[in-house]
């Protein structure tokens, strides 16, 4: 039976072996898009589902990053202040590339695009807000 | 950084494997310590103080100048 490991120093360099293995499989799955995409295009190397690992990785590394980030600013604006902001803004990006798509397509697409940008954008800056009120208390 | 965990250990006549199976470490770790390679934890160092019978300041404390070496 494996032992649980109660060494402090043992957990760390098992941390740091992990990361060391992200880094393996990050470059594998990079070399593999890679080859995709070389040899049958960009669309193959979209709909390979290691695609979605790779974006799907992105993502929650952005998202567990906020948490850093946020410790690391200055805390001298209000979270509120800076929320409203980041609405007003997003707001503007997803009406412009809603406009956009609508050029190219129809209305329909145009909204559901500036729809799923400002879902995306409003969601990441929700997240922001709730961790820099929960540092303020 | 310098400590005086080897001292504390031997005056309690422990071995380096004894205090590891007291703490709860392995006995590279003690030994990392003790060589002064390796920077426990705050919680790491109060048990290794529990085992020794000595203060954190008695085991830990390095003047400032001595910090830079």
């Amino acid at each position: 039976m494996m032992k649980k490991i109660t060494d402090e120093r043992l957990k760390l360099k098992n941390l740091e072996n992990i990361r060391v293995l992200f880094m393996v499989q990050t470059i594998g799955i990079i070399g593999i898009l890679g080859y995709d995409l070389v040899t049958k295009g960009m669309g193959s190397m979209t709909d390979n589902p290691v695609w979605y690992v790779l974006i799907l990785t992105g993502v929650v590394s952005a998202y567990l990053s906020m948490s850093i980030s946020v410790d690391h600013e200055s805390s001298k604006n209000s979270p509120k202040k800076g929320l409203i902001i980041s609405i007003v803004v997003s707001t503007f990006i997803a009406i412009g590339f809603g406009v956009l798509v609508t050029f190219t397509g129809d209305l329909g697409a145009g909204i559901l695009v500036g729809g799923i940008v400002f879902v995306c954008f409003l969601a990441s800056y929700l997240y922001l807000y709730y961790l820099r009120t929960k540092r303020q208390n | 950084m310098k400590n005086n965990v080897k001292i504390a250990r031997v005056q309690v006549n422990l071995t380096q494997q004894q205090l590891a199976e007291k703490i709860g470490v392995t006995r590279q770790t003690i030994s990392l310590i003790e060589k002064g390679k390796y920077n426990p934890t705050l919680k790491l160092c109060l048990s290794i103080c529990d085992v020794v019978q000595k203060s954190l300041d008695e085991l830990f404390w390095v003047d400032k100048e001595e910090r830079t070496k």
